[in-house]
């Protein structure tokens, strides 16, 4: 009978040591495929490497669909998932699905794109569009030798960052002009963040206008790409342009001289910092009530994961630079948001 | 002598109880492979999801089988969804009318869509599947002229509540709508003038014209009734999701036909199933849902779903074929 008794409180025991140290396995969730989620994936491979996580995997829903990325979640939870960094398919409509999640014990972080507010996601870890695209635009002018006429290239208008995006780059103008400068804005082009019509808006306004501007801001990976490719093949040394992201056609053009720059964000420690996050978080911290977040008009819990401008300059060091920012944000980041004490 | 009504009501009787048993044996042997061979099939979350995409599934199966009965078809099955939670969003979240209310408008604007497209079938005596096929596009397109904004999100609780009900801590609560819907129709059908006259027009148009049936008033009411339910199926659906979204119902047409089609409804029309098809739901659902937590890549779960398809109409045509030979 002591025996039997014994046992059993062994076996609670370790049960409770188990329970304690819950293993934490990180689904990385894009809305749909797209190559800026590209680098997520290695994000989350190395926060597995450096903290011991059981799994930070990265999995694509087939299509831009909210019902297919929830269907994705409700998935990834019946196959042992139980943490999440989704970006949401829909700032509202993700919530909904969020709030499940929650409901079933997984905690949930938005990256690279924010859920509206009041939201039960733990925060949003995302660049900071408005600085991110001010940033740009101010390169830019100075590119263009502080005068002449802007083409922003940018997604869809009613994407919230869209909004935001636009709104930077005319203060940034704005600013401009207060300081002297003899810059205008020519063009937001819209919707450009699809091959397709990228490339028909895009080609249609180099062919039939390029002569009526004199630089380009890009907030809208695709449309970056396509620019990058058209000023190539059109040997235009007067048109100035300034992109967005990381793609390898990008970046050849910057070493090569054709276009001047691009502002990076930072997938990779985005997957990085909330996989740490989420680790923490399903095993007894939680966030700081008086944690310093810096809100924006849709989030309240938003943390900036970080931009940065790419020229000729630094094109070669520019992975050693980003994780330098990453590793910043690492760096303060128990101290600034976690709770671990109980 | 002519066999007398009640023998031969038997005879159909245990012919529909072993075509039902049937599927019913292939849905247990698939659970019993999942329960054992995919983990965490069994978990409550897993289990309450599945409910509840079940019952949303079923509905649009339903939605199908009504104007599968006639011999009809209704492609628009999806844009109708899509029409109708639109405007329920937009009278929920924009006029700010009650839940109740909401849902009403959206349930109309199914049946009348489904009306519009049985009045258009009577009148110009067009097959079901080109009707049908235009109308979905117009559908389509008018929803996109009206909502340029894109989804109507964040639905009040009150309504989106409905999707998180459960019992027994894993059976979603959105399947008690599902029973009483199924449950009415299986009525309909068995007992009433209404659905019997579905059917014959189904089995034979012409000698139900020639015996008094109003055929044409059977069609109008069966492609009100898959409105109804497209729409139904849409409001659960929208619950569900939290928002009512542009894509409600794109990917619906295989699922609706899949449904009834493996529950025994005729392609041709004449019979339907109602278990059959909230079987059939059941078995496209579990198919889904297991062989996604075993590993296997969506796309492949798409081949699956298509090929299951494929082998059921197949069966079917074979079955009329090898009743043809036998009543030569």
């Amino acid at each position: 009978m002591n025996n039997f008794i014994k046992s059993a409180v062994l076996a609670v025991t370790a049960s409770a040591a188990t329970m304690a140290a819950a293993e934490t396995r990180v689904a990385l969730v894009p809305g749909g495929p797209h190559p800026f989620f590209a680098n997520w994936e290695g994000g989350g491979v190395d926060a597995v490497k450096d903290f011991g996580v059981a799994s930070s995997d990265y999995r694509v829903p087939q299509e831009w669909k909210l019902d297919m990325q929830n269907k994705m979640l409700e998935s990834l939870v019946s196959q042992g998932y139980n943490a999440f960094a989704v970006f949401p398919g829909d700032a509202n409509g993700t919530n909904a699905m969020v709030s499940e999640l929650k409901d079933f014990g997984a905690p949930t972080v938005s990256i690279a794109g924010c859920t509206q507010s009041p939201s039960p996601v733990e925060f949003c870890l995302a660049t900071d569009v408005y600085k991110s695209a001010y940033q740009g635009t101010m390169a830019l002018i100075e590119a263009m030798g502080n005068e002449g006429k802007i083409v922003h290239e940018t997604s869809l208008l009613i994407d919230p960052n869209t909004q935001l995006r636009v709104a930077a780059v005319e203060q940034a103008i704005a600013d401009a002009q207060a300081e002297g400068k003899k810059v205008e804005l020519y063009q937001h082009l819209t919707d450009v963040d699809d091959q397709e019509k990228a490339d028909q808006k895009i080609n249609a306004l180099l062919a039939g206008k390029a002569h009526e501007f004199d630089g380009l801001v890009s907030t809208a990976w695709v449309a970056s790409v396509v620019t990058s490719k058209a000023l190539r093949s059109s040997n235009n040394e007067d048109l100035k342009f300034i992109a967005i992201d990381h793609d390898q056609i990008v970046l050849d053009a910057i070493k090569d001289g054709v276009i001047q720059g691009t502002m990076l964000q930072n997938p990779h420690g985005q997957a990085y910092i909330a996989t740490y996050a989420l680790d923490k978080l399903l095993n007894g911290c939680t966030i700081k009530a008086d944690a310093p977040f810096s809100p924006t008009p849709q989030h309240t819990t938003f943390i900036d994961s970080g931009t940065m401008l790419v020229t000729k300059d630094n094109i070669d060091n520019w992975e050693a630079e980003m994780k330098a920012v990453t590793d910043g944000i690492m760096a303060t980041f128990d101290e600034k948001f976690l709770d671990c004490a109980s | 002598m002519p066999p007398r009504p009640d023998a031969v009501n038997l005879n159909e009787l245990l012919a529909r109880i072993a075509k039902s048993a049937g599927l019913a044996l292939i849905v247990g042997v698939l659970i019993l492979i999942f329960v054992y061979g995919a983990q965490g099939f069994t978990s409550k979350f897993n289990l309450f999801n599945l409910t509840r995409n079940l019952s949303v599934a079923a509905v649009v199966g339903f939605g199908m089988m009504v104007v599968l009965a006639l011999g009809h078809m209704n492609l628009a099955l999806g844009s109708t969804a899509l029409a109708s939670v639109m405007i329920m969003g937009w009278v929920m979240k924009v006029a700010a009318l009650p839940v109740p209310v909401a849902v009403g408008c959206g349930l109309a604007v199914g049946s009348l869509l489904g009306l519009l497209n049985g009045w258009l079938i009577v009148k110009t005596k067009l097959h079901s599947f080109i009707i049908t096929l235009a109308t979905a596009s117009m559908f389509l397109g008018l929803v996109l002229i009206m909502f340029p904004g894109g989804p109507i999100s964040d639905l009040p609780r009150e309504f989106t509540g409905i999707s998180k009900t459960r019992y027994f801590g894993w059976v979603s609560g959105m399947l008690l709508i599902t029973l009483v819907a199924g449950v009415v129709l299986a009525v309909m059908y068995r007992f009433t003038t209404l659905g019997r006259q579905m059917l014959a027009t189904g089995a034979n148009p012409d000698a139900a014209e020639l015996s008094g049936i109003p055929v044409s008033r059977a069609i109008l009411l069966a492609h009100t009734l898959s409105g109804f339910l497209a729409a139904l199926a849409g409001v659960m659906f929208t619950a569900r999701q939290g928002s009512a979204l542009l894509s409600t119902g794109e990917d619906w047409l295989l699922a609706s036909f899949l449904a009834p089609l493996l529950g025994g409804t005729l392609l041709a029309g004449g019979y339907v199933s109602v278990v059959g098809a909230f079987l059939g739901a059941m078995l496209v659902g579990i198919l889904q849902n297991g062989l996604v937590l075993i590993g296997v890549p969506d796309f492949w779960v798409e081949f699956v779903l298509g090929l299951t398809l494929l082998i059921t109409v197949s069966l079917d045509r074979l079955r009329n074929v090898l009743a043809a030979r036998r009543g030569n």
